[in-house]
């Protein structure tokens, strides 16, 4: 037993020795930062977004690139504000409920749009955003419209026995709540994409009619990756409302939040299980940190220009490369 | 109203196709898609805007600025499309989404995102027969951009050139192989398409709103456009207008403003439900 643990020590490479780093970091950045509100609010933000990353690249690693995630993120944000507002449902059954509509949305996705591939894939779902943008933007009676919603509840205390954790009040507790969540999700995109599950979309990916001849159902795996991506994608919306406590129609089905799971995608690896978080811990800090302070307006050119070079460059990623390399 | 509803619809459907030309041209001869198209056009109307406010030009004199200026944007994005490799059309979905990106934080930093529009006086004049009415503005995007088409048609299907430029869409290995110049032809295709922007670009600024983000919605619609169409048929990119300015004509009128952004969507969704191969399904 120790032996075998003593041996992976020894195969750790640079890059592994840099994981557990950024991990305890991560794991005692409220310590580190001195509590600092600021600091904790954009790194919550950024394990947000590396949650939206890793779900769309659990849609990612079947080949397809969506244009269109945001879609999926409003309906989560939209679905759990109002289902808490109206209803009083608490947040944890909302979030859960958001999540399901997020995959009722999915469905109508991948039934109009799966049989397209590969550059119509992305140009239906680009298109596919506005369907519930403009449906959601005009239900005045049940969404109030281009006004948004406002004072959605934060989440709610947990009790267990005599000690209890303020999450919605708190931001250290949110932070670690979206930590967990992250950790969570990562966890099972890794279990996924070693499984025979993983596999799968992996030969849909590469030869879709040889992984047809061989068995693959290629269409039930694509459309279950769909669903699993958007029911994710769904949630980090549901948390976000929760978490900002005021939504509007034009930020959640933006083009930010289509934009940025993909660009965090592919530059930090399409094809790796950590390339996605790992690109949104780098790149948002560096944006709110770097780039808004002296760029006020138009700071988010940084994602247009780390796509593009990630394109033109790096093809397989950040974290693809370096696992190449290593 | 009726007649006043269709005037409109058609004049903005022609717009529509001008707006479309430069993306079906670009997407035709190179198989590049070009997603930066809407921000592109944006680009113009504010380079129009900002000649006609800051340095009080004439509006007509705009014109030849912008396309001068969209020339060599087209020419540098072209530089770096050529570069991309396969599979090409998802490449150059993902690039040209980055570059829009990155054009709209550019024209955020320069024009700031307040709403702004060339207001030419005289174009909000207009004419009124018995019972239809037609204004000077909604009168010169009709005349600008049916004289353009019909111009571009004549290049196509009368010159060398464009006989060239046919032949690289229909068939690039045969285009080569009977010693078309492919590389070229697709410099001169994003030239043109980006000549046509520049053009298009000072009338966008006059009818909408100028605003970094408001090229989105552009560019989806010259998606829709060109896939309605076809690759390589210059009618059906007109017809493909017309439908498209006419539905959101009569869905303004039927359903509200609100719901006009839908139609391109859903008639996108559509096409490709039914054609899933995309455009060239065409292809036997």
């Amino acid at each position: 037993m120790i032996k075998s643990i003593k041996s992976r020590i020894k195969k750790l490479t640079f890059a592994d020795s840099g994981l557990v780093l950024v991990f305890l970091a991560l794991l005692l950045l409220p310590v580190l930062v001195g509590y600092n509100d600021y600091i904790l609010q954009v790194l919550t933000h950024a394990l947000l977004l590396a949650t939206l990353a890793l779900s769309w690249n659990i849609l990612g690693q079947s080949g397809s690139v969506s244009l269109g995630h945001a879609a999926f993120f409003g309906a989560g944000a939209y679905g759990s504000a109002l289902l808490s507002l109206e209803s009083g449902l608490s947040p944890w059954s909302s979030i859960f409920l958001a999540g399901l509509i997020a995959i009722g949305l999915g469905l109508v996705m991948g039934l109009a749009c799966l049989r397209l591939r590969g550059a119509y894939f992305a140009l239906a779902s680009l298109a596919f955003v506005e369907i519930p943008r403009v449906i959601t933007d005009n239900w005045d009676g049940l969404t109030r419209g281009s006004l948004g919603l406002a004072g959605i509840p934060g989440l709610p205390s947990l009790h267990l026995g005599s000690w209890y954790l303020k999450i919605g009040s708190s931001i250290t507790a949110s932070y670690y709540l979206v930590f967990v969540y992250a950790l969570g999700l990562l966890g099972l995109v890794g279990f996924l994409f070693r499984s025979n599950f993983g596999l799968a979309l992996q030969a849909v990916r590469e030869e879709e009619t040889a992984a047809g001849s061989v068995g693959v159902r290629v269409d039930v795996f694509r459309m279950l990756s769909l669903l699993l991506s958007a029911f994710f994608t769904g949630i980090s919306g549901a948390c976000y409302a929760h978490l900002v406590s005021y939504i509007g129609c034009g930020l959640v089905y933006g083009i930010h939040f289509s934009a940025l799971p993909m660009v965090l995608a592919i530059c930090g690896g399409r094809f790796t299980i950590l390339g996605p978080a790992l690109a949104a811990l780098i790149l948002y800090p560096l944006d709110q940190f770097i780039f808004h302070p002296l760029l006020p307006a138009g700071h988010e050119f940084l994602y247009g220009l780390v796509l593009i070079l990630t394109v033109l460059f790096l093809p397989a990623g950040l974290w693809g490369t370096i696992r190449k390399n290593a | 109203m009726w007649t006043t509803v269709i005037v409109s619809g058609i004049s903005l459907g022609s717009f529509y196709t001008l707006i479309a030309l430069g993306f079906a041209l670009i997407y035709g001869v190179t198989r590049n898609f070009n997603l930066a198209h809407g921000e592109l056009l944006v680009l113009a109307g504010y380079v129009a805007y900002w000649l006609w406010k800051s340095w009080a030009w004439p509006f007509w004199l705009t014109f030849p600025a912008a396309m001068v200026v969209l020339l060599l944007t087209g020419l540098i994005l072209q530089r770096i499309f050529s570069r991309l490799k396969e599979p090409l059309e998802l490449n150059s979905i993902v690039f040209s989404f980055g570059a829009a990106i990155l054009i709209q934080n550019g024209m955020l930093l320069c024009f700031t995102g307040d709403y702004r529009l060339i207001r030419v006086p005289a174009l909000h004049q207009g004419l009124r027969f018995q019972n239809f009415y037609i204004s000077y503005g909604q009168f010169t995007l009709l005349f600008l951009s049916l004289l353009v088409i019909g111009l571009l048609y004549l290049i196509m299907q009368r010159t060398y050139l464009g006989k060239a430029l046919r032949a690289t869409i229909q068939d690039k290995d045969a285009a080569a192989m009977a010693g078309i110049n492919v590389a070229a032809m697709g410099t001169i295709a994003f030239s043109l398409g980006a000549v046509l922007i520049g053009l298009a670009g000072p009338l966008y600024g006059c009818i909408h709103y100028l605003y970094p983000s408001a090229g989105h919605e552009v560019t989806l619609l010259a998606i829709t456009i060109t896939i309605f169409a076809g690759v390589g048929r210059m009618r059906g990119v007109l017809l493909a207008g017309w439908i498209l300015g006419l539905s959101e004509s009569f869905a303004v009128i039927f359903l509200g403003a609100s719901w006009r952004e839908m139609v391109s969507a859903v008639m996108l969704l559509t096409l490709l439900v039914l054609k899933p191969r995309g455009i060239l399904g065409n292809k036997p």
